[in-house]
């Protein structure tokens, strides 16, 4: 074996890679449950990968087919119920373990220096993932995936002077139509995957640059034994190894407790009117994205104008991009962070979930003034910590890291 | 932090339950796939009442052999009346068509009789349960019947040899006096409407018969996993201070 390894490296640096990387890259010991959404949102790829390959072999991205090709595949295809409720649940939860893991990086300043170009990989990969779930959702053909495209591409009709040969473009048609859901298709399964492969390979490379933060949000290499091994850094591999597999079984568990028992979730993953074939001639009652886009949605609905909809709903993502130089504060952890800073975090994620309440719902009067507030509130967040993070009264961060679970 | 986190996230949840109105309310419905009698019944009210004009296009007559415990005889001989071109019997491995001319559907009901794999998915077991017991004798409209549920609807109350047909005495309270005895009586009607409604739950999603049986066991496995998960964890972990 070992010879057998030693002709490899000699070839290919295996044994080097896989000491950098795992048995001798260094994390903090002081990961706490917020830590494992990195790991399950790369599962979760994966498996959105795998699950994709086999739904693709029996999907026809044809509009006269596609519908029933689903419903080949849920009936006719061993076992294909599965893989599509793999795949279905799995970008509901893709979304879940994302948001959870940039709240992660909010709680702790994982995106300040020297980890802004992490965060900025990262962000970019949630834009994508976005276009990504959202070409994926129009592919079933169904009543809500139709219109809900529909309304999407229509708001690039908004912009300016080149607006309507912008959504004519996107499109490939004047409406939503064969034309479009076959260059979905194509984006769904060939282009984005690439670019997001290639993503998620820039993200961990900047991750394994610096390395990992940490809930105390102090730099473990400042404090090196004499072989150069951070004191409170343990071996990724196994020390890490063995707790995200804990953590993936925990996931898996309640993962496939709504593949098996609750795929459409109430109709939050899996919405009532997309078991309708897409009509062009028929306007659903009350057209809604999937759950995911919902705060953003309801940011669009808020502002009475078209165009400064879409512009605000554009700015709601942009602002998040920037967000390390927003955040003026030089310690990291929310643990040492002054008030002021807890109280607009949790402002803005009760923002978030308020604006996501509102965009599922129909835009009454009374939900569009509430939604018009927690818009406020989501982009006062912003700008209050601009002018407040760079006087914050923190607390002195410990030279070494805590131990709490 | 975590646990506020975790607090705000249930309230969520909680709120954003929300039932879809209709014009009256809804009446429950007790589904349970595991009565294969109950499914068998109500497969058979539908390809005698329903699949001439109401096809179930997803659904393939084959599946009843494991689905609903039926030979293939019972199903060649009692679900299938359709032929093809030049009058063979359909296949028993057919999808369940029929043979509606959409012109001529369009000029009776002024819509194509949608198909109905789905329904019990789009419009929930229900909505569907309320809909087939709230037709009501309406002089004003062309089929001399309406709906409750659905005003207006291009439906004739096609089961009303069974039901009966009666007139509103309060619409919104569901109060209504019989005027002509159908084959069945109340109760009876609603037991038949409850196999039909089961059996369009099944054929919505056949999975079911098999997810929660699966599940059962994968969950088992899964909670087994992360505690041995969990042990090795610990185990790995001991020496970390």
């Amino acid at each position: 074996m070992s010879k057998f390894m030693a002709w490899i490296d000699e070839r290919l640096p295996v044994s080097n890679f896989v000491k950098n990387h795992l048995s001798q890259y260094y994390a903090p010991k002081n990961f706490n449950f917020f830590y494992y959404f990195g790991a399950l949102a790369i599962f979760i790829f994966i498996l959105q990968i795998v699950t994709g390959i086999f739904l693709t072999i029996n999907y026809k991205p044809d509009a006269a087919s596609a519908f029933a090709s689903v419903e080949y595949i849920m009936r006719d295809v061993e076992w294909g119920w599965l893989i599509r409720y793999l795949h279905s649940t799995g970008a509901s939860f893709f979304f879940v373990v994302i948001y959870l893991h940039m709240f992660r990086a909010m709680l702790y300043g994982s995106y300040k220096n020297p980890r802004e170009l992490l965060w900025l990989f990262g962000m970019l990969i949630f834009v994508l993932l976005m276009a990504e779930a959202f070409m994926g959702y129009l592919l079933p053909w169904g009543q809500m995936s139709y219109w809900g495209a529909q309304v999407i591409i229509s708001l690039f009709g908004a912009i300016p002077y080149v607006g309507e040969s912008l959504a004519l473009w996107i499109r490939g048609d004047f409406v939503i139509s064969d034309a479009t859901l076959n260059r979905f298709f194509a984006f769904h399964v060939i282009a984005l995957p690439l670019l997001l492969f290639a993503l998620i390979y820039l993200h961990l490379a900047a991750l394994h640059t610096n390395g990992s933060n940490n809930p105390d949000g102090i730099e473990i290499k400042k404090n090196k034994d004499t072989n150069g091994v951070p004191l409170d850094g343990i071996p990724f591999h196994p020390y890490y190894t063995v707790k995200d597999i804990f953590g993936l079984s925990v996931f898996l568990l309640i993962f496939t407790f709504v593949v098996f028992f609750m795929p459409e979730l109430g109709g939050y993953f899996l919405e009532k009117d997309n078991f309708v074939p897409a009509d062009p001639l028929k306007t659903p009652e009350h057209i809604v994205p999937v759950w995911y886009f919902t705060p953003f949605y309801a940011i669009l609905r808020a502002i009475p104008d078209k165009v400064g909809g879409v512009l605000a709903m554009g700015a709601a993502i942009f602002v998040l991009f920037i967000l390390p130089w927003i955040d003026r504060c030089s310690v990291k952890s929310i643990r040492y962070r002054g008030m002021s800073y807890k109280v607009l975090l949790m402002l803005f994620v009760i923002s978030f979930f308020g604006l996501g309440y509102i965009g599922m719902n129909p835009a009454t009067p009374v939900l569009t003034w509430i939604g018009r507030l927690f818009t406020f509130i989501y982009f006062g967040f912003f700008v209050a910590l601009y002018f407040t993070s760079a006087n914050e009264k923190t607390k002195e961060p410990p030279e070494r890291v805590t131990m709490h679970d | 932090m975590i646990r506020i986190f975790i607090g705000m996230l249930l309230i969520f949840t909680s709120a954003v339950t929300f039932a879809a109105t209709g014009s009256i309310p809804l009446k429950p419905v007790l589904i349970d796939l595991n009565n294969k009698a109950s499914l068998q019944r109500g497969a058979q009210i539908y390809v005698n009442n329903c699949l001439g004009c109401h096809t179930l296009k997803y659904q393939r007559y084959v599946k009843f052999i494991d689905h609903l415990s039926l030979s293939k005889e019972t199903i060649e001989n009692n679900l299938i009346f359709t032929t093809g071109k030049n009058g063979e019997p359909t296949k028993i491995g057919s999808l369940m068509l029929n043979a509606v001319n959409p012109d001529s559907a369009k000029e009776a009901f002024g819509v194509m009789p949608p198909d109905l794999t789905l329904i019990a998915r789009s419009r929930g077991t229900e909505w569907l349960y309320t809909f087939l017991t709230s037709f009501y004798k309406d002089d004003t409209r062309p089929l001399g019947v309406n709906n409750a549920l659905y005003p207006n609807v291009g439906m004739p109350h096609v089961l009303s040899w069974m039901e009966g047909l009666k007139k509103p005495v309060n619409l919104e309270k569901d109060q209504y006096q019989y005027i002509i005895k159908g084959t069945m009586t109340d109760k009876e009607y609603q037991k038949s409407m409850t196999d039909l409604v089961n059996f369009l739950a099944y054929v919505s999603e056949p999975a079911q018969l098999d997810r929660y049986r699966i599940g059962f066991w994968v969950i088992l496995f899964l909670a087994i996993f992360s505690f041995l998960a969990f042990l090795l964890k610990i185990e790995y972990w001991k020496d970390v201070k």
